[in-house]
């Protein structure tokens, strides 16, 4: 089953609702509730993630008996580096964002540590792709 | 499907029952749906927080305790009472004199069972540099420790396992009492309860065995016998010439005592809206670096329960009073408090673990990952349908749940008055049909008061 959700880029007031809704669908399967727990961390960092560098992006959700698949696309900078942006501690977000307490560089890795596949890519100046699949 | 039986205190009374639907629009779970023209409780999602109880206007909804009635008429018989049960009385009565009363209506003994949270508030000591789970949240208030297990089932294992006061206290009582020679078999030990979820706590505690507790009183019961007492005698009463319990203790119950005792970031947050609003952030990973949460189902805490009869502000400020003059009989004592529970300490520090709390299976749609999600793909096409107005008159507190009990075979989409106009109009329902459709829901009577004659 799909579902997809807008995220509205520099909206840090409405940040969490796309994945908040996954999550609430999530919660309606029997799927062991720490797992549920790891997907909505990962997708609330990826959102996050568009709200704080991007113009705007989509949240792309496949549910399937075994696993779920989600892609966050946005339009944006890109990333120039991903190997250094999945390291910890590092961030290129603005100070402004950083005082609304997002911007740790910690996003990515935290991603990385709470799903079962990750590819991320990204065309410097036009946006970035991120695909995540998490097993139940 | 895994079937579990889950004790209620709150219940319906089908013959004052009008099903006009109050509760169903407030009940925080969507436990709630009219149906043959009377509210109906569904047991899995019900926590007995009793928001319903509170809007309920034919007071068709009642709390069932155990009464005064089981109160046994021989044997060793104590009364439970929480500190909120003082604070529905004028400060100028002592809590002695509040307590002597309490043990007038037939006990043997009275006991406080905030003198108990002195033991709770060690046992926190311990416990913080061992909980790696951030936040801890607090197992004190039994509506939202089942809240969790139903709307928040990843938050279960984030409960902290220690027993909640009145069992802490009534296993002292048992432990006590036994040392004086009573045997265990005559102790019987009554709960005087603020509260529908107190009640259930009692009677069937989540992440424990047994309980202490022989049985619950509704505090509204045990508060109109002391009135009476003590108007016929206005004795202020004898007053405590020591601190029997740290003075902070009488008002754990309410907000933002207990989140003083946890180190790190604590935050107290009471009222069931907010309880939700926070859970939902947390369980969505929007929230980290938290160390406490101390939550509170009501209002100002248990002095916004449902069986308490007095206004939860005045009843706030009066065990205020309470803490500042039990301060003042601990300086009095040297900054000493004589709390006669921890004699016992050692032993009850070995029993005042509970089990990891697990979830409840309230939300799922089907057990089989196929077949629920067949359902929930159903659920998406009933929702590009109905007029998403939440008006409640299919029955069901919102267009949602009412997609969610067609897909569980349990309404039927005739149920939706819009859709229902839209068959008429398509001659896939008749007026006869669709008649037939509201009576089921909303009883067969219920709409003779309406005829042509009365119009005019």
């Amino acid at each position: 089953m799909e579902v997809q959700y807008e995220i509205q880029g520099g909206d840090f007031s409405t940040a969490g609702q796309a994945s908040s809704e996954i999550k609430k669908l999530l919660k309606q399967f029997n799927i062991d509730p720490q797992i549920v727990r790891r997907i909505a961390i990962a997708l609330f960092e990826a959102e996050v993630n568009v709200v704080a560098h991007a113009y705007k992006g989509i949240m792309k959700a496949d549910i399937e008996p075994e696993s779920i698949r989600v892609i966050v696309e946005d339009e944006g900078p890109g990333i120039e580096d991903i190997e250094k942006a999945m390291e910890e501690g590092f961030s290129t977000a603005s100070e402004a964002v950083r005082q609304m307490g997002f911007g740790a560089g910690m996003g990515l890795p935290n991603i990385k540590k709470n799903v079962d596949e990750m590819i991320l890519t990204s065309v410097p100046g036009r946006g970035t792709c991120l695909k995540m699949k998490v097993l139940f | 499907m895994k079937q579990y039986t889950y004790t209620h205190a709150i219940q319906i009374d089908a013959d004052k029952c009008i099903g006009c639907s109050h509760c169903m629009r407030v009940c925080p779970t969507e436990a709630i749906r009219i149906d043959g023209g009377h509210a109906r409780i569904q047991s899995v999602r019900c926590v007995d927080c009793g928001e319903c109880f509170r809007v309920c206007p034919q007071r068709a909804i009642y709390v069932k305790d155990d009464g005064l009635a089981s109160v046994k008429s021989s044997g060793y018989r104590i009364a439970l009472v929480p500190s909120i049960f003082i604070g529905q009385f004028p400060s100028d009565y002592s809590a002695t004199r509040i307590l002597e009363a309490v043990r007038q209506i037939g006990f043997d003994d009275v006991f406080e069972v905030e003198q108990a949270v002195d033991m709770v508030k060690s046992e926190y000591r311990h416990l913080e540099n061992e909980i790696d789970q951030r936040p801890a949240i607090t197992s004190f208030c039994p509506a939202v420790v089942r809240l969790i297990q139903v709307l928040y089932p990843s938050l279960t294992d984030q409960i902290i396992r220690l027993k909640a006061p009145h069992d802490i206290a009534a296993l002292y009582l048992r432990k006590s009492k036994e040392r004086q020679g009573i045997p265990p078999s005559e102790i019987y030990i009554y709960y005087i309860t603020p509260c529908a979820a107190k009640i259930v706590a009692a009677r069937d505690p989540v992440a424990e065995k047994e309980s202490p507790i022989d049985g619950t009183i509704d505090m509204k019961i045990i508060y109109n016998l002391v009135s009476k007492i003590i108007r016929e005698d206005k004795s202020s009463g004898l007053h405590k010439s020591y601190a029997n319990m740290s003075p902070d203790s009488v008002c754990w119950s309410l907000s933002g005592t207990e989140k003083k005792y946890f180190s790190g970031r604590s935050l107290a947050i009471d009222g069931m809206n907010n309880v939700i609003e926070f859970l939902d952030k947390l369980e969505s990973g929007q929230l980290a670096h938290i160390d406490f949460l101390e939550m509170r189902a009501c209002d100002q805490g248990c002095a916004g329960g449902i069986l308490c009869p007095c206004n939860r502000f005045l009843a706030v400020e009066r065990l205020e009073q309470r803490q500042k003059k039990l301060e003042k009989l601990k300086l009095q004592n040297e900054g000493k408090v004589t709390n006669m529970l921890f004699e016992f300490s050692e032993e009850l520090h070995r029993e005042l673990q509970i089990d990891a709390v697990e979830p409840r299976e309230g939300l799922q749609l089907d057990e089989d990952m196929g077949k629920a999600l067949q359902k929930m793909k159903h659920i998406k096409k009933l929702m590009t349908f109905l007029p998403g107005f939440d008006c409640g008159a299919c029955g069901a507190p919102s267009c949602r749940a009412l997609a969610e009990d067609i897909a569980q075979d349990r309404a039927s989409i005739s149920y939706c008055v819009f859709v229902q106009r839209v068959m008429e109009k398509n001659y896939k329902l008749s007026p006869e049909q669709s008649f037939s459709v509201i009576e089921k829901i909303w009883g067969q009577n219920r709409l003779n008061k309406y005829t042509d004659e009365n119009e005019s």
